[in-house]
């Protein structure tokens, strides 16, 4: 399939490329479809999540791994259920950005990532009890938080407790 | 501001056809059962926030590419 895009124009996807939210977005609730495509080549530091509906429809989203070690997403339970996994791990999770001029004010949305589940590419925006919507982006002098060395390691499944840790690479491979 | 205090399978009603009813306590959190007409749109007041800050980041105000380049300046050690 062939979809017009806001910032890459026309773009060829296979099927099983798309993502679903049978809910949409929070004040998007029509967007059913989106597809989540690197701003450049191989690398997936930022996503754009693009409307496969609406052409003119992006986000620009990161992996929140990569900036903030310590995230650790928790669902609601009915969020794990609709996305049919038992625990937070089975997840990707991707931020949405606010991006504004001057650059540094941009802030990124961690609590309310958007998850997807890798398997059966059934996504929902998920509205967590802790973090920030309007997080700052980590400043220039900080220390990497997060492995960025193996992006594309698969999902693990590990885990324990209740609200365990994700792995820290959960997001970082391009579901 | 009116304030009361209500147990768990306890109720209070506004006006003549919205009923709230506390279900559950737990842990710091209070589970509601709201019985209202269907014209009443009930939100809960952060996913309102959500929106607004969705449609916010629909509208980019500078480049995702520059941001990219910043980002990858972060990431680097």
């Amino acid at each position: 399939m062939r979809i017009q895009t806001k910032y890459f124009g026309a773009v060829e996807l296979a099927e099983e490329d798309v993502l679903f939210f049978p809910d949409g977005l929070f004040g998007f609730e029509e967007e059913k479809k989106f597809v989540l495509l690197p701003f450049s080549g191989e690398d997936d530091c930022l996503l754009c999540l693009q409307s496969v509906q609406t052409p003119l429809l992006a986000f620009a989203t990161l992996n929140p791994f990569f900036f903030w070690s310590d995230y650790r997403p928790c669902p609601a339970p009915e969020d794990l259920e609709r996305l049919q996994v038992e625990q937070s791990e089975s997840l990707c999770y991707y931020a949405m950005c606010v991006i504004r001029d001057p650059l540094i004010n941009t802030t990124v949305n961690l609590r309310c990532p958007v998850a997807i589940n890798p398997d059966t590419r059934q996504a929902r925006q998920v509205m967590l009890d802790s973090y920030d919507m309007r997080t700052p982006l980590p400043t220039i002098n900080d220390p990497p938080s997060a492995s960025p060395s193996s992006p594309s390691t698969p999902l693990s499944t590990e885990g324990g407790a209740n609200c365990p840790s994700p792995n820290p690479k959960g997001g970082a491979s391009i579901c | 501001m009116l304030i009361l205090t209500r147990r768990e399978g306890q109720s209070l009603q506004i006006g003549d056809n919205i009923f709230i009813r506390v279900t559950e306590l737990n842990d710091g959190s209070v589970r509601l059962a709201i019985d209202a007409p269907r014209e009443i749109s009930i939100l809960r007041t952060e996913l309102i926030e959500a929106a607004k800050i969705n449609k916010a980041a629909a509208h980019e105000e500078a480049s995702p590419t520059a941001l990219l380049k910043l980002l990858r300046k972060k990431d680097s050690p």
